[in-house]
């Protein structure tokens, strides 16, 4: 078969005529590897103007696991910081201590920052916790997630407030924030439901921002291959406990029979909290008796759940 | 066609040309979960497979 008869039997880009690598579902789009490179990265662009998630001389902290997500957003927030060069990059990897899983990303993690010339943090939760996350989770891998989101959260913040960052990035999707949104409707949680990490602390605490926030799963993974930055990687053993993994499933389901189900999540989760704004749905801010980070109680999350630990129980 | 699957899974296929999409779908696999290479290029999930090509299927979610 000829070059020109092998290219028309593919679908060809919206905008030329080259072969298209993905077909956007929600908007009825095709596209080539360059156009949907430069869309993904105006996309995070414009949500990182409009949400003004970076302002001039932010030092950025990436949360950089090593896997598809953190990858993708480091890698374009560098190109962004090419291209704007008034915020500093920094990357910031946990290792909470899981056996025959994270050695690999942050050797991924490694390769990367040291490839773009990025300062790397490593912090661990040995020295931050007294023990890894296997040790932590023994006779409790049912509440693997929620252990290690407790921890790593703390982790974070400790790392960016070493490293004297002004803003935490991380690799949350759109996915993972539809996925978000479900669970806690299904928790029934409304007060995490409408909690912006984001939001001003009046210098409480560093904000947290999510720039893929926008961003599909495939996308992200669609970017990667393009950018030949894709890894496999292996799946963390904890996540076949997670409540997240069935969500996943059944919500990705929606999306490929109804496009769009994750964006309505997302706009259904901002009228939410526009219509809770100014609202007492959250306890004021106090700070931790233990540890003297921010908390809404006596003892901030991580604090309480370290307290079970040593009793032996959660 | 041949199927390679993340798992290293291969399997030969004796399909008519149609579009990769309906391959995933006969195969259980949701096309939103996984991005696919024709003969090492990337391609949309419309993409017509031939008789003589190899697909590879490439698994996206990972983490919890």
């Amino acid at each position: 078969m000829s070059k020109e008869g092998q290219k028309s039997d593919l679908p060809v880009c919206s905008l030329c005529t080259e072969p298209a690598v993905i077909y956007q579902r929600h908007v009825d789009r095709h596209l080539c590897g360059t156009h949907f490179t430069a869309d993904v990265e105006l996309r995070v662009a414009d949500i990182i103007k409009t949400q003004q998630m970076i302002v001039p001389r932010d030092r950025v902290a990436v949360a950089l696991s090593g896997g598809k997500d953190s990858t993708a957003l480091l890698l374009i927030l560098n190109r962004l910081l090419q291209k704007w060069q008034n915020f500093q990059l920094i990357a910031l990897t946990i290792d909470e201590g899981i056996a025959g899983y994270r050695e690999e990303t942050i050797q991924s993690a490694e390769q990367l920052t040291g490839q773009f010339g990025i300062e790397h943090h490593c912090i661990s939760f040995s020295d931050l916790f007294g023990d890894t996350l296997d040790a932590f989770l023994k006779f409790r891998e049912t509440q693997a997630c929620s252990i290690c989101g407790i921890l790593r959260k703390k982790a974070l913040v400790r790392g960016a407030n070493q490293a004297g960052a002004t803003k935490l990035a991380t690799g949350h999707n759109l996915d993972d924030e539809a996925q978000s949104v479900l669970m806690n409707v299904f928790r029934g949680d409304l007060p995490r439901l409408v909690r912006n990490s984001g939001a001003d602390s009046s210098g409480r605490f560093i904000p947290r921002i999510k720039p893929l926030s926008l961003i599909s799963e495939k996308e992200i993974a669609t970017y990667l291959v393009l950018k030949d930055a894709w890894r496999h990687l292996p799946d963390c053993p904890y996540t076949r406990y997670a409540l997240r993994r069935e969500v996943r499933s059944m919500l990705s389901g929606f999306e490929y029979r109804h496009p769009g189900t994750m964006l309505h999540l997302m706009e259904s989760k901002k009228k939410i909290e526009h219509f809770y704004a100014g609202s007492v749905i959250s306890e004021p801010i106090k700070s931790c008796r233990e540890c003297g980070d921010p908390s809404s109680g006596e003892l901030c999350q991580s604090c309480m759940l370290m307290q079970s630990l040593r009793r032996g129980h959660t | 066609m041949k199927l390679i699957l993340s798992d290293k899974d291969v399997r030969i296929l004796e399909h008519s040309p149609a579009p990769v999409e309906q391959i995933l779908l006969e195969q259980g696999i949701n096309p939103l979960e996984v991005i696919i290479s024709r003969n090492g290029k990337l391609v949309s999930e419309d993409t017509v497979i031939e008789t003589g090509d190899e697909i590879r299927v490439i698994r996206i979610a990972h983490g919890g």
